[in-house]
Parts: C-alpha cells; sequence; structure tokens
C-alpha cells in the first residue's frame, strides 16, 4: 500500500504570511505619512463635502449649448490623432513584427522605438508639444498622434506575429518580393484587427482629449477647468454629464463597428 | 533554341546535400537529371525527403553541398533578383494550397505574376491588363473562371487546390512543382487534381515533379517514378513498369492499405 504523505509544516508558511502584512502595512503606513493621508481629515471636511455637492447640484441644464463647439473640438482632436497617428502605425508595427520584418536589426531598431513611444504618458507628450507649438488643440492633436502610433503599432505588431506565416512562402515560391509578400500574404490576414485596433484606438483618443483639455490643449476639457477654477459647479456637473452621454454613445458605435469586423 | 540548351535538362541534381540545422539529413548526394518536359512522380515515406528535394529546386531550402541546376543555372549561386527570377520560372503548388482565404480567387490567381509587374502597381493593384488576362486564361484551363470574383474562402477544397493550380500556371513557367498535391483531398477530387496535373504537363509541355504518397496514383500519373529513402535516391524508372516489389524496396516494408487511394474507397 502507498502511505499518505506527511502534513507539510504550517510554521514555514505562518511566517510568511506574517512577515508580508507586517511589510504590507509599514509600506502603507510609510506611504500615508509621505503624503498626509488621512481618513480623519476627509470625515473632518464633510461640510465642505457637503457644499461642494449641494453646489453641484442641478446641473446648469441650460449650459449644454455652449459644450457642443469645445466638444466637435474634442472629437476633431482625436480623429486627427487617430488617423494620422493610424497610418504612421501601419508601417512601423510591420517592422516591428519579429516574423515578418526584413532583418533582425530593421526588427530591433522598431522595436525599441515602440517601447520608447509606449513609455511616455498622453500628457507629457501634451506637455512637450504645447511647449513647442503653444497651448491649443495642435498641440493636442500631436500629443495623440504619438499616443495612437503608440498603441496601435503595438497591438498590431502583436497580430502580425500570429498570422499563418506559411502564405508568405506561396508568394515568395512565385517570385515575389518582400513588399509583395506583405501586401498579398500578411496585410490581407491583419488588416480587419488593425482596423479594428484604429477604432479602439479613437474611444481611447476621445477620453484622453477631454483630459488633454485640463493642460491647455484645447476642446471641451478646457471648457471644464475654466468652469472649475471659477467655481462654478453646476456647470462643471453638466459638462460630466455631457461628456459621459457623448463618449458612451461613441465607444458603443465603435464598439458595434469592431464586433463586425474580426 | 540550340541544339545544346535542347539537351541540358530542365533539372540537374548534382551531389545536392541537404542538412537542416537540427542536424536532420533532408538530401544526401542526390544525383539526377530531369528532361524538359519530363513528368517525375516522387515517392517515398513521410521524412523521406521528397519535400526538401522539391523545395531545392526553387530555393525555399537552401542545399548545404553541391547544388541544383534549373535550366543550366545554379539554385545555390541565385541571391535576391535571381533568386526571384529563377522562382518566377518554377511554380509550386502546395498539399495545403497556401491561398489568401480572404482575397478573391482572380486576386490569388494573379500573385502568380508578382515578379512581371512593377511593385508599386501591385501595391495599388493596378495590374496591367495582359497580366489580367493571363489570370484568366489560368482559370479557364482548371475550369474555374467562373469564380473568379468570388472569395477563395468560398471554394472546396479541390477547388482550392486548383486555384492553386492556375497561380502557378499564371507564372508562365517551365517547371512545376507539386508538394502534395492530393495529400487532403477525397479520392474523386484527388483525380480530378492530378488529371489537371497530367494534363498541363502533356499539353503545356511543362516539366512536372509531382511528390505523392499513394502508390496507385503514382503508378497511374508518372512517366518517371524516383523513390527517396532516408534522403537518398533508391528507385528511378519508368512509371509503366514499376512493380509492387519495388515499392517494398523504397518503402522498406510490405504496402498496406494505407499506401493506396483505391483501397480507402473501399473501405
Amino acid at each position: 500500500m502507498i502511505s499518505r504523505p506527511r502534513r507539510p509544516n504550517q510554521a514555514t508558511r505562518w511566517v510568511v504570511s506574517a512577515v508580508a502584512a507586517a511589510f504590507l502595512a509599514l509600506l502603507t503606513f510609510w506611504s500615508a505619512r509621505g503624503i498626509g493621508f488621512s481618513f480623519l481629515e476627509l470625515f473632518g471636511n464633510l461640510g465642505k463635502m457637503s457644499r461642494l455637492i449641494s453646489e453641484s447640484f442641478p446641473p446648469a441644464w441650460n449650459f449644454w449649448p455652449r459644450l457642443i463647439g469645445p466638444f466637435i473640438e474634442t472629437v476633431q482632436i482625436a480623429v486627427i490623432g487617430t488617423l494620422i497617428g493610424s497610418l504612421f502605425a501601419l508601417p512601423l508595427a510591420i517592422l516591428a513584427a519579429r516574423t515578418v520584418s526584413p532583418s533582425k536589426p530593421v526588427f530591433w531598431f522598431h522595436r525599441n522605438l515602440m517601447s520608447v513611444l509606449r513609455t511616455m504618458p498622453d500628457l507629457f507628450w501634451a506637455m512637450l508639444f504645447a511647449s513647442a507649438v503653444g497651448f491649443g488643440p495642435f498641440a493636442g492633436s500631436l500629443a495623440l498622434i504619438v499616443f495612437t502610433v503608440a498603441i496601435v503599432s503595438k497591438l498590431t505588431a502583436e497580430s502580425i506575429e500570429s498570422i499563418d506565416m506559411n502564405l508568405t512562402e506561396a508568394v515568395k515560391a512565385s517570385g515575389g518580393n518582400w513588399f509583395e509578400m506583405v501586401r498579398f500574404s500578411a496585410l490581407p490576414q491583419f488588416l480587419p484587427q488593425y482596423v479594428s485596433y484604429v477604432l479602439y484606438a479613437f474611444e481611447l483618443n476621445i477620453r484622453a482629449s477631454t483630459v488633454l483639455g485640463l493642460v491647455g490643449a484645447g476642446g471641451i476639457g478646457m471648457v471644464l477647468n475654466t468652469q472649475r477654477t471659477t467655481f462654478q459647479y453646476d456647470r462643471v456637473t453638466m459638462i460630466v454629464l455631457f461628456v459621459f452621454a457623448m463618449v458612451l454613445l461613441i465607444e458603443q458605435l465603435s464598439a458595434a463597428a469592431r464586433r463586425r469586423l474580426v | 533554341m540550340d541544339a545544346a540548351a535542347q539537351a541540358e535538362p530542365a533539372i540537374r541534381f548534382r551531389g545536392a546535400t541537404v542538412v537542416y540545422p537540427s542536424g536532420v539529413k533532408g538530401l544526401e548526394e542526390l544525383d539526377l537529371d530531369i528532361p524538359r518536359g519530363d513528368r517525375l512522380v516522387i515517392v517515398g515515406l513521410s521524412g523521406a525527403g521528397k519535400s526538401t528535394m522539391l523545395r531545392a529546386v526553387n530555393g525555399l531550402v537552401k542545399v548545404t553541398e553541391g547544388d541544383v541546376e534549373v535550366e543550366g543555372r545554379s539554385v545555390r549561386e541565385s541571391q535576391g533578383g535571381a533568386l526571384r527570377e529563377l522562382r518566377a520560372k518554377v511554380g509550386m503548388i502546395f498539399q495545403d494550397y497556401r491561398l489568401v482565404r480572404r482575397l478573391s480567387v482572380l486576386q490569388n490567381v494573379l500573385i502568380g505574376r508578382v515578379a512581371q509587374v512593377p511593385t508599386w502597381r501591385q501595391m495599388l493593384g493596378l495590374w496591367p491588363r495582359p497580366d489580367v488576362e493571363i489570370a484568366f486564361e489560368a482559370l479557364e484551363r482548371v475550369g474555374l473562371v467562373d469564380r473568379a470574383y468570388v472569395k477563395a474562402s468560398q471554394l472546396s477544397g479541390g477547388q482550392q487546390q486548383r486555384v492553386g493550380i492556375a497561380r502557378a500556371l499564371a507564372q508562365k513557367p517551365s517547371v512545376i512543382l507539386a508538394d502534395e498535391p492530393v495529400a487532403s483531398l477525397d479520392p474523386v477530387t484527388s483525380h480530378e487534381v492530378m488529371d489537371d496535373l497530367r494534363g498541363i504537363n502533356e499539353e503545356l509541355g511543362i516539366t512536372t515533379l509531382i511528390n505523392l504518397h499513394f502508390l496507385d496514383l503514382a503508378k497511374e500519373y508518372a512517366v518517371r517514378i524516383v523513390g527517396l529513402r532516408q534522403g537518398r535516391l533508391v528507385f528511378d524508372g519508368a512509371g509503366a513498369d514499376v512493380t509492387e516489389d519495388d515499392f517494398s524496396e523504397i518503402y522498406g516494408r510490405h504496402m498496406t492499405a494505407e499506401d493506396v487511394l483505391e483501397a480507402q474507397v473501399a473501405l
């Protein structure tokens, strides 16, 4: 008969758990001290909070017509960022896809370029371009172009790496060169995914361009910032509701389109 | 064409050896002349080197020793543009068809013209009229011209393989390599595809090399049969004269029902 195994030693597990818990508690305490985090303070300020909430409601309903123009600007920033960014992302993705890239050095260069672009957050690019071309929608769209290149190229490169490479052999066997191989065997396989990523990037860009407005890159975020700094909280609520409805609508439309694609 | 060029074989293997990076020998010191217009069937167990032998002809597999010549041109020494030029003269048909399923039948056949048309025209889809005409003629040859604008994914297996044949024909090749062209097809369709290949060889005079593992099909369709075993040439004879003993010799065992196509129909 096979003997039953002995129960493993529980003591070491207890020690490990206790040390881990103590470490996390210390880490939390250290961070809270560092930034002055305190629940007491939050509760102490409940009075201020309730004043803020009462000032925020009811929303300034009649303010919405003044939001349409800025929101269209937000959409325009997102459109420029998405379309121009996606145009650059396509060749970058092809060159940064291990299986399709024409050579190892070309692959490594573009793979690293992609990583660098992705490391920087969109707000960083917005600040950078705002310093270069001045605050406004132009800087915002430049930031979103970079953001789109980063995200669409990364996702597309991964799709390209998962295509059926046997097909590329058929083009090669017919005497095709690298461009013809990409055009006739790689591209038809990953194109639907690419278009889907472009739509996804557009959804992200609508949200991002709202936030970019807060740092002065144009669009509805800029209106939001103006109303907030002048304490018009009922208008702020209206803006938030408006943005919420619009973003939701655009996301639903885009998601429906993406479902049809893949 | 002068007499010397006529006498030159379509394909010449000269001590062709292929050793894969894993150390596996795909082909060992193969010496073989294949005259123009020949219809050669290569038989052997899987792993015997049939695919390697075909792929050495268009350079999809590089010979590590020796050489292969296609119409007098060394495959080994052909690089870049010269290699693409050589491949353009050699059509290839694959077991799994290798069609781009999302593209139309016509677009798939036009891939056979890539080496003849400027790259920029292809990128924009601006195929010259004469090339489109060649593609249509190839589709007429395999009886699928009515499906030209249908997506390749909507065709049956046998039809897809015939599109594969049309793609190879659109190259206007002097050699066709067919790598297990009927291994994924049922017996009736297998015969249709093999009839197409025989017709192309006989009527157009294109030198044709076909890998098969069904021995009855090999005997029926080959002018000449060569047998490979562990990368070595172990048989070379006329298709009409080959006997069951010869096959046993190539396979290193007696024939079974799985080695013939018709026995499977009976099952």
